[in-house]
């Protein structure tokens, strides 16, 4: 536009101009956006507004015509140095603005006015005109909302609406008039259905008696005469619909028709996000939102950004479109980070707190309770991002990871992992995350992982992607490479031997993978150079770690700690976080003070703002130093005075006392507990799935961090304990902490001795044990065979507290036993409640804890003493461990018996049993209705069994007079182990006798088979069979004296009579 | 404790009968030293947290009050029995009579575990337990302590539920109270310092200065430490201390041929008496395994941990050195094990002398709150001393005149003493 020889001076004067226009149309603009104030106040501040963005402001006066009105400023007159515009609404001239120069300036384009001014000018009349129609059309909406102005008037009114719409928007008013038409026919309007019939101004002429042929084919309609179909429409609505409803209507459409931009691009497949937000961002531009969508359109808006925002889960959306509003996806929009033309998910985790978030925001019944649950500010990149960086670095050989075996992948893991953090994000990424630091600011940051298959219904990866904090500190470049850091370790964490593993298993691989991410602000406070939240933790639906018979499953279970939550989701070896039943909040698990002060929290994670770490530090040491800073700690911590907790009061000195981790406070004297209990509910209820959430308070406000569904599986029968087992039979038994989960039979025990496993030289040779139980996983049969280990598998903190693994060691087992011998009076901390608990959960690996020592359990120790040892020659290479870990292949040291597991979480037992394989085909093929194994089924099964022989019995072929029964099951006492008592009564014959022997024999069998089946106690046959004849009864010897004694008689049965 | 092959209230009928048959009592008076005097059986009802209603069995036996109040623990235990609380409430009448206390014996429980309680429902039972017996306990007929999965908050809301019956305030009638709420000062170091009374008063008769003796602990937690802190006091030496160690599962012993120097090993030992291992090995420890306590070179043993300790696999390893034991812990001796200490010819104090510290100090603190007036800790420390030394005194005597082993002897006095009550009452 400019030409070299163009003074500089000129160029700058040009700039500055336009700068005054500008600021001229901002003004108005900002003038004009208040609907509200009278339009004579407006218009008299536009006026003015008008002459600072000509040349010489100091000559240029304005006029403003309207509506008989005008509006001057002060000096404004008729000069000849005029420009005009007239304002055009409906293409009607509705007024005029004016602008003039007061005394005579050389000239240029049009007079002494520049063509940019003259432009001007015509903006602000178009921009008055649309202020007019707009304002027109809010005022006659508003007559009609507040019911004013009723009586003929009306009518006008909405045809003023139309007829505003015919002129401004042709598509718009035909849509209107078509609409208005298919109303009228579904109110039964003959004379529209006439109209429709046709469709057609042809039609419209036979009125006037022209009747067509029915015969002929109808003529394409084809309105000619527009006018007439528009007064005959605007005629029958006046006559047949109120007013009230074609208003309304018409309002709705109208505001259809705003949404209609929206719904096509989400709709379209083809669109990217950035369309999409674009789009919805333009909507609520142009939609204020005192309109409603129509409930279909709503509906259908919401389903289709969840499904290209979330996922295409129905289960998931079915639930979300109940909860999710537009205006949320508005709000989301603003902070997504995502590569442009991206077609990515926001993955599981904030699939789950986005919903969450929502049900909780919008329960009513609780408002009062939820009003002040928070949720931490988050920012979120979609699942491609992940794709934009391996493409942008050339990483994309990493797909196939994969595919590739195990070992290689456990082996290039690292390499990925290095090759991925030494990779630039993509330059939008990069911008984005940029963004979302300023947004967030620089307190310390939580990247979590969020990928398409995490968190899924059924499929909990938790713990298998990474999730980072970071201290946030330093410059802006510091925090935004340590920001980008983070994110690229957390895409390396996808390609990582545990979740490929873990999706190999549950056939998952072949699903196409994503990352997102989430970047979520840390919930807390910093005390010192420490940076940590009051508290935090997990809560689960399902309890399924009981404490207490009293406990019921439903009555949830909370894990929670002070300072971050890693110690309260992740097993710590020498720590305990707090366990609470919400459901049964009083019911604690330590009880006496000593139990409270030993098993209390003493470390507690936090990241240290100065060394930018996450760190885990001493609770004593935090709360001396910095005791009076920690928010919300009375609620937290107890004192102990003798044997009695007190709370931290005013006059505590915390440099002087000990304290301990209770939460007294905060359970005994707040509604933290009713509020969670309240909240797991409803997101159970909701969500219509048992839940798990993260959450964490500053010490002021909780925050909801995470919500999903809590992993279960679909066997949760509990099995039929047997009674009365031969000892030998029996290899364990437990009355602890049982939970139901039918586990197959099983060929082989891995047996880590406690004793020789705790004197195991050092820690290199402990370590040992750990890889060869992974060398094992792979050699022996999947899902039949079972770990028995001392203490907790896979502790993290002291291998000396159990054997070190991670959860590919241990996949293919089919029960994970760990043995709490007692040593004082030590109990091992259960494995519930943390990330490997879950991954046995989830891969339906059983498990159980044993207490060889306790009052009334069985340890069959001998057997796993005296039994062959395999071991030393599945891995020669570790023979050194072979008096350490015991692999015994139970058929072949028992001569063909297999192991089976029976659990029964309602009363808290289990037991292992050896026992031949063929009755386990048959107990796994079919179990039969048979309820439950206590007495009273036990002698009413035997009773009827018994009465059925009888009456099935060819007493006349065997020579039978009459059948007895006696005994435990007469008595009403039978249990298992009970056998039937029967006394015959025949001729005496011995053919026959035998005959019926053979016959009741198979009877017996059979019935020891039943009940094998049923509860799992074996016997060679159930029926003990005592004949008599005559003569007995006559003498009353042998067993015919029951017949008629007087304590236990026998009871006659009924034969079949023909 | 309920299985049929080990019933508590025969063994301790089983012991009483032979001192019985050796102070050759008369038949009148064994039989009403044999059984308790009275028995309560009850139930409390509880309307718990569920809406549900439970009720819950409670027993309290006195088993002889010529002495003085019976005085016991309230235990809250699951298998509780009547035998068992028969037992203790026994052994609670020989406990107050060797230190000479006027005090019966008594022991209460509630068959319950309060692991399935909430602490609202546990004072439900407690309320409870004092309706059903409002009329038959109190300051001067039956006086309740904290026991087994009881503590100071039970025995504060029973004391509340009594005196709101008997709209009074009985401070008297419960003990084991916080201080402040009646409680008594001196309580936390009574039990540790009356060990180390009896064991001063013992060398005295052995003639031995303790300033010349070394000793060795079996474990650090609050008997043993205050033990320790008196026993130096004396001018004693402690050579070797064994504590448990949590993280490792397993006890060590800590010894130093210098002395362990208290104030210095508390520095690095955390809440349950664990000592810190590395620090231990800076500050010139050795660290030995956990029973290596018994055998060291030293001329007192005072084992004030767990019961069973020393046995008869391991009894004839303590060091042809040591002069006296001295049971801090309840019944640390296995009966086995008696025989070769008494072979050995190694003083014994026995445990229900030794550490009688602990109930003298809960009947002071019954005396206290009966005048409700509360001594300062040395008045209550001196007190015990002198408790102590003559019950100590008594024994010790005895067992020289009828050259007694110190176990016999400590129930022979006992025994000898409330069957005298019970004449002198008239009763036999």
């Amino acid at each position: 536009m400019t030409t070299d020889n163009r003074s500089i001076n000129l160029l700058v004067y040009e700039l500055q101009e336009r700068a005054k226009e500008l600021t001229c149309i901002y003004k108005i603009e900002e003038l004009l956006t208040n609907q509200d104030k009278p339009i004579e106040d407006v218009f008299s501040k536009v006026i003015e507004a008008i002459p600072p963005g000509w040349q010489f402001p100091e000559i240029t006066e304005a006029k403003l015509t309207y509506n008989e009105k005008t509006y001057r400023t002060k000096k404004f007159m008729n000069t000849p140095w005029l420009l005009e515009e007239n304002i055009k609404v409906q293409d009607k001239i509705v007024g005029k603005v004016s602008v003039c120069y007061v005394t005579e300036k050389p000239y240029i384009d049009f007079g002494p006015f520049l063509k940019e001014e003259q432009k001007l000018l015509r903006t602000i009349a178009d921009r008055l005109a649309h202020y007019i129609l707009h304002r027109n059309l809010q005022t006659i909406f508003k007559k009609i909302h507040n019911g004013e102005d009723k009586g003929a008037d009306f009518i006008g009114d909405w045809r003023i609406v139309l007829d505003m719409v015919r002129k401004t928007d042709p598509n718009l008013f035909m849509s209107l008039l078509r609409k208005l038409h298919n109303v009228l026919c579904w109110k039964g309007i003959e004379e529209a259905e006439d109209l429709m019939k046709s469709s057609s101004i042809l039609e419209m002429n036979l009125e006037s008696g022209n009747e067509p042929d029915e015969n002929k084919p109808l003529k394409k309609a084809k309105i000619i005469n527009y006018d007439d179909y528009i007064n005959t429409i605007i005629r029958l609505t006046n006559k047949f619909l109120s007013y009230d409803e074609v208003l309304a209507k018409i309002q709705k459409w109208m505001q259809e028709d705003k949404s209609s931009e929206l719904v096509k691009v989400v709709e379209t497949q083809g669109t990217s996000l950035s369309e999409i937000a674009e789009a919805i961002r333009k909507y609520f531009h142009i939609a204020p939102e005192k309109f409603e969508l129509t409930l279909q359109t709503a509906k259908g808006l919401r389903v289709s950004l969840l499904r290209r925002f979330f996922s295409d889960d129905l289960t998931f959306i079915s639930v979300a479109k109940e909860y999710v509003k537009l205006t949320d996806f508005y709000n989301l929009i603003d902070r997504m980070i995502f590569p442009p033309s991206s077609h990515g998910k926001l993955g599981g985790k904030s699939s789950g707190m986005f919903l969450a978030s929502n049900i909780l925001r919008k329960d009513e019944q609780n408002a009062e309770l939820f009003k002040d649950i928070k949720i931490p500010k988050t920012w979120y990149m979609t699942s491609d991002g992940i794709l934009a960086f391996m493409h942008y670095n050339n990483l994309e050989e990493a797909l196939e990871q994969k595919y590739k075996s195990l070992a290689e992948v456990k082996l290039e893991y690292p390499h990925i992992v290095q090759s991925f953090k030494n990779s630039q994000l993509p330059p939008e990424l990069s911008k984005g995350l940029s963004v979302a630091l300023d947004d967030l600011g620089d307190g310390p940051l939580i990247v979590r992982s969020s990928s398409l298959l995490e968190d899924q219904m059924g499929a909990a990866f938790s713990g298998k992607y990474k999730s980072l904090f970071l201290a946030n500190q330093g410059s802006k470049q510091e925090r935004l490479n340590a920001l980008s850091d983070a994110v690229t370790e957390v895409f390396a964490s996808t390609f990582g031997p545990d979740p490929i593993e873990y999706r190999a298993e549950r056939g998952l691989l072949d699903y196409h993978e994503e990352m997102g991410i989430m970047i979520q602000e840390v919930v807390g406070r910093q005390i010192g150079k420490y940076f940590l939240p009051a508290y935090a933790g997990v809560a689960f639906s399902n309890n399924e770690f009981r404490w207490s018979p009293r406990i019921k499953r439903d009555d949830g279970l909370v894990r929670m700690v002070a300072g971050l939550g890693t110690r309260a989701v992740d097993r710590v070896s020498d720590d305990y976080p707090i366990l609470i039943a919400p459901g049964q909040a009083n019911l604690r698990v330590n009880v006496t003070i000593d139990e409270t002060v030993r098993y209390s929290q003493k470390k507690i994670d936090v990241i240290d703002l100065e060394t930018n770490e996450f760190k885990t530090i001493d609770f004593e040491k935090i709360i001396k130093k910095y005791g009076h800073l920690y928010k919300g700690l009375n609620n937290i911590v107890s004192t102990v005075e003798g044997s009695m907790l007190r709370p931290v009061g005013f006059d505590t000195e915390f440099e002087d006392e000990d304290f301990y981790i209770t939460f007294e406070g905060l359970l005994n004297n707040t509604n933290f507990v009713k509020k969670l209990r309240t909240m797991l509910i409803t997101l159970e209820d909701k969500m219509k799935c048992p839940v798990d959430i993260e959450f964490a308070s500053d010490g002021e406000s909780l925050y909801l961090l995470q919500c999903r569904p809590q992993s279960h599986s679909e066997h949760h029968e509990p099995d039929i304990i047997p009674k009365n087992l031969p000892k030998d039979q029996v290899l364990f038994s437990a009355n602890k902490y049982i939970s139901n989960g039918q586990v197959p039979k099983l060929s082989h025990i891995v047996y880590v001795d406690p004793d020789k496993y705790a004197s195991l030289p050092d820690k290199k040779t402990m370590q040992d044990v750990g890889t060869a139980i992974g060398k094992l996983n792979k050699l022996l049969p999947r899902r039949k065979f079972v770990l028995m280990g001392p203490g907790r598998w896979g502790s993290r903190g002291d291998i000396k507290l159990g054997v070190s693994i991670t959860y590919s060691d241990i996949n293919n087992t089919a029960m994970l036993i760990e043995i709490a011998r007692k040593k004082g009076k030590y109990v091992p901390d259960l494995s519930f409640g943390t990330h490997f608990f879950q991954d046995l959960v989830e891969s339906s690996i059983r498990y159980l804890p044993l207490y060889p020592d306790d009052e009334g359990v069985v340890f069959n120790e001998r057997f796993f003493q005296i039994s062959d040892n395999i071991f030393q020659y599945l891995l020669p290479e570790y023979a050194n461990l072979a008096d350490t870990i015991k692999v015994i292949d139970v058929p072949q040291s028992t001569a063909g018996l297999f192991v089976k597991i029976l659990t029964n979480a309602e009363l808290d037992e289990a037991i292992a049993i050896l026992t031949s394989n063929e009755k386990f085909d048959a107990d796994e093929s079919q179990r039969i209705g048979y309820g439950s194994s206590s007495s009273s089924h036990q002698w009413k099964w035997r009773m009827d069994m018994a009465k059925k022989i009888a009456f099935e019995i060819d007493a006349k072929k065997y020579g039978i007079k009459g059948m007895y029964i006696f005994g435990s099951t007469k008595e009403r006492t039978a249990g298992q182990g009970s056998d039937i008592d029967l006394l015959i009564h025949d001729d005496g014959v011995l053919e026959q006798r035998q005959q019926a022997e053979l016959w009741l024999d198979g009877w017996s069998k059979c019935l020891a088979e039943m009940l094998y089946l049923n509860t799992g106690y074996s016997s060679d046959g159930l029926l003990d069979l005592h004949f008599i004849t005559d003569e007995d009864i006559k003498n009353k010897t042998s067993w015919a004296i029951k017949i008629n004694s007087m304590d236990n008689q026998a009871e006659k049965l009924d034969l079949k009579i023909n | 404790m309920s299985s049929g092959d080990f019933n508590a209230f025969e063994m301790a009928q089983a012991q009483f009968d032979k001192v019985a048959e050796l102070l050759n009592l008369d038949n009148g008076t064994r039989e009403v030293l044999r059984i308790p005097l009275r028995e309560y059986h009850f139930s409390i009802p509880v309307h718990m947290d569920d809406g549900t209603t439970e009720v819950f069995r409670g027993f309290r036996v006195q088993h002889n009050d010529a002495k003085g109040p019976c005085k016991g623990g309230i235990r809250f235990h699951p298998q509780e029995t009547v035998d068992t609380v028969r037992a203790l409430s026994m052994w609670m009448t020989w406990k107050c009579a060797v230190v000479n206390i006027p005090l019966g014996g008594g022991k209460g429980g509630v068959i319950c575990d309060p692991h399935n309680l909430s602490m609202n429902e546990q004072q439900q039972i407690c309320r409870g337990y004092v309706r059903q017996m409002a009329k038959n306990v109190g300051p001067i007929n039956d006086v309740p302590a904290p026991d087994v999965m009881t503590s100071a908050q039970h025995m504060l809301w029973m004391l509340d539920e009594y005196e709101v019956i008997h709209g009074s305030k009985n401070p008297g009638f419960i003990t084991g109270k916080p201080v402040g709420m009646g409680g008594s000062l001196g309580r936390k170091e009574a039990t540790g310092y009356g060990v180390i009374y009896t064991v001063r008063e013992a060398l005295k008769e052995l003639k031995i200065d303790p300033k010349d003796t070394t000793a060795s602990f079996q474990g650090f937690g609050n008997v043993a430490q205050h033990a320790i802190e008196l026993y130096t006091q004396l001018g004693g030496k402690v050579i070797c201390v064994s504590s448990w160690d949590q993280e490792d599962q397993t006890s060590y012993s800590f010894k130093r041929e210098t002395g362990v120097d208290l104030p210095e090993l508390l520095t690095i030992t955390n809440k349950f008496g664990g000592i810190d291992k590395a620090k231990a090995k800076e500050l010139g420890y050795e660290i030995l395994p956990g029973d290596e306590w018994l055998v060291q070179e030293v001329d007192i043993l005072v084992p004030a941990a767990l019961e069973n300790q020393i046995r008869g696999d391991n009894a004839e390893k303590i060091s042809p050195k040591v002069k006296l034991i001295a049971e801090g812990a309840n019944g640390p001796t296995a009966p086995e094990a008696d025989a070769i200490i008494e072979k050995k010819g190694i003083f014994l104090v026995p445990d229900f002398l030794a550490n009688a510290g602990g109930v003298t100090c809960s009947y002071f603190e019954q005396v206290q709150s009966n005048m409700n007036y509360f001594w300062e800790k040395d008045d209550v420390l001196n007190r015990l001393d002198l408790k102590m030394t003559s019950a100590f005194l008594a024994v010790s005597e005895l067992a020289k005149k009828k050259n007694l082993y110190m176990r016999d002897a400590a129930y022979v006095i006992a025994i000898q003493r409330v069957a005298q009550a019970c004449k002198d009452r008239g009763w036999v």
